[in-house]
């Protein structure tokens, strides 16, 4: 990233609770934060959603769908045969395949769409802004064009709590 | 949560930083390998390459090899293949059912739990495989368009249905497995010195870094994966129990085995996570991150697990009575309870109902090696439970000409020691090469029950 950029640096989770409180006070908000494990105040505060829940829901929908057309197609239109007597259309036993497959379609799809959406793949190389940000600091990044006004408080308040690095 | 921070007490000891938590974690990756490593792995390795000399007996001369006849068709492969699915079920169960219940002593344990299941799925899948007969035509089971008609498979069939399970078991648990090592992948990626190491983890850590974007997705990620993965861990044992329950064997063909088997599977998957949670926390002295009180939760839950187990043996017990089915009786009475499996019967009822009662103790729960006996004692127990199962309940079934006796071969017993090399050397790499705790789920919970800095803020955080 050639942007001109500053961090915010904070060694616990309180402290950056604080200054992101007070800098949303302001009406300020940092471009990015980067923490250790996740920070439910940070999640919410930064106002992202996601919707990978809803995703997998309509994952979950078209499988069971397509899992149990197919099994019915194999069983009562392509290759009929009787087993023990059941009816072709042995629905109660399609039940127990289907729940496992969709799981498992569930499961592959959206750890696919996590992996698109939050751009995290294999060799991937890390935009890292300051690299203690996944070991033990919690780390505020400021990359967008701020007045000198606004740079200034939000400098300010992160100072009260931790330290600027630029 | 109420539960967390006021009853349970800090769960790390020793009032760490959160640097000092990666790092103590770290250590074992960064360490030279100590010589008890090599020289436990030149064991299992041995172990695993009796077990394949037995495995390429099997394949060059067939399944006459073992011990099994036209009576008991089932032998060693069966039991050794719900054992080790039992344990499997461990992981999952450990981390999904803790998880829905916010129970965050979990951290701790949570990543040993999952890497012991997916390599005990491991050695469970390769039991219905040898058993087919002609492996190199497993592909047969896939339901794909062939030339063979096209013969499609049989969805009415439990064995089919467990084929599926087992499939979706083995790529869910690894990936969820996987997935939660991302970040910690991350940390050694940031704080190692090596270039190589560096590169290597830095490779698996996906590109990971913490943003707030990707802790957002992530948890929405492990919140689809634990929900359907809850669903997934009784879904598939109560699928393995069908293999028995759907047939009309007497001792199987009962309505009690899918719930029986999905507690027993957790029954014996937390006996193997007390075993290599007190051996983890003995050679690599984590005892800041496993507490004792780690160690006592377990224990608790399996007291409970082992009333429940003792009630499952005693239904089955008074239904055989009860039903009136002179099959079913003499099947429990005469075969089991006392007849010529008595001994695996009452070596299954004391080391799973009686024994684990100890539990409630606290002088037993607190002595570490008393505890590492009894969670082996109930591996064992869970492994005769499986042969009672499987053995007794076809050698003497409806017609007593057809009854026979079994003993497996060496070569059965030999695949089995080479599923034991497998998981020991799969569980040695772990404890090398993986960090063997959630290193950012650790420090998420590192702050409770510690002096606050700023007394002030006295939000609780989730």
């Amino acid at each position: 990233m050639n942007k001109k950029y500053f961090t915010g640096v904070f060694s616990d989770e309180d402290s950056l609770v604080a200054a992101f409180g007070k800098l949303k006070e302001k009406g300020l908000k940092p471009d990015e934060v980067y923490t250790p494990y996740p920070v439910h105040e940070i999640l919410d505060g930064m106002g992202n959603k996601t919707r990978i829940s809803h995703a997998a829901f309509f994952f979950g929908l078209f499988s069971t769908i397509g899992l149990i057309g197919f099994m019915y197609y194999v069983s009562v239109i392509d290759w009929p045969l009787h087993f023990g007597g059941k009816p072709f259309n042995a629905f109660p036993s399609f039940i127990v395949v289907n729940i496992v497959a969709t799981i498992l379609v569930i499961t592959i799809l959206t750890l696919f769409t996590f992996s698109v959406r939050a751009k995290i793949f294999p060799g991937k190389e890390p935009e890292i802004f300051h690299p203690q940000a996944t070991d033990d600091k919690f780390v505020m990044l400021f990359s967008s064009e701020f007045s000198k006004e606004k740079e200034d408080m939000i400098v300010q308040i992160v100072k009260e709590h931790g330290a600027i690095e630029k | 949560m109420i539960y967390k921070t006021e009853i349970r007490g800090p769960l790390i000891n020793g009032d760490k930083s959160l640097a000092q938590i990666s790092r103590d974690i770290i250590a074992p990756i960064d360490a030279k390998t100590p010589v008890w490593w090599f020289a436990a792995m030149a064991v299992s390795l041995g172990m695993l390459g009796f077990g394949l000399y037995c495995i390429y007996l099997t394949l060059a001369y067939g399944i006459g090899g073992w011990g099994l006849n036209n009576t008991i068709g089932w032998g060693w492969a069966i039991v050794n293949f719900v054992w080790w699915i039992g344990i499997g079920h461990a992981g999952t169960a450990f981390s999904i059912f803790l998880l829905i219940l916010r129970q965050q002593w979990r951290t701790a344990i949570n990543r040993a739990a999952e890497a012991m299941t997916v390599v005990a799925v491991m050695c469970a899948g390769l039991f219905p495989l040898l058993h087919m007969g002609r492996p190199w035509l497993f592909f047969y089971i896939f339901p794909y368009p062939n030339t063979r008609g096209p013969l499609w498979v049989n969805f009415n069939s439990p064995l089919f249905w467990d084929f599926v399970a087992i499939t979706a078991y083995i790529l869910i648990s690894a990936s969820f497995w996987y997935f939660g090592m991302v970040p910690d992948f991350a940390t050694i990626r940031d704080t190692a010195k090596s270039k190589i190491k560096k590169a290597i983890y830095g490779f698996f850590a996906f590109g990971w870094t913490g943003s707030s974007k990707e802790w957002l997705r992530y948890e929405g990620l492990s919140f689809v994966l634990g929900g359907i993965a809850a669903v997934l861990v009784v879904s598939v044992h109560s699928i393995v129990s069908t293999d028995f329950a759907v047939s009309v064997i007497p001792g199987w063909h009962t309505t009690i085995f899918p719930p029986y088997f999905v507690i027993g599977a957790i029954f014996s998957g937390f006996a193997m996570v007390l075993t290599l949670v007190t051996v983890m926390r003995g050679l690599y002295r984590m005892h800041d991150y496993v507490t004792d009180s780690h160690i006592d939760a377990v224990c608790r839950v399996l007291i409970f697990i082992s009333l429940i187990m003792g009630t499952a043996y005693m239904t089955e017990i008074f239904m055989a009575w009860y039903s009136g089915s002179i099959y079913e009786f003499s099947i429990i009475f005469n075969s089991r309870m006392f007849g010529d499996f008595a001994f695996q019967f009452w070596a299954m009822f004391i080391a799973n109902a009686v024994v684990p009662q100890l539990f409630w103790f606290k002088a037993v729960r607190k002595r570490i090696w008393i505890v590492f006996i009894i969670s082996i004692i109930i591996n064992i127990g869970m492994w005769f439970e499986r042969f009672n199962i499987v053995i007794t309940s076809l050698s003497r079934d409806y017609l007593p000409a057809n009854w026979a006796d079994y003993s497996p071969s060496w070569i059965e017993v030999g695949i089995f020691i080479g599923t034991l090399g497998l998981f020991i050397s799969g569980v040695l790499l772990f404890f090398r090469f993986i960090p063997m705790i959630a290193i950012s789920e650790v420090k998420s919970v590192a702050k409770f029950n510690k002096p606050r800095v700023s007394a002030s803020n006295s939000s609780h955080h989730e």
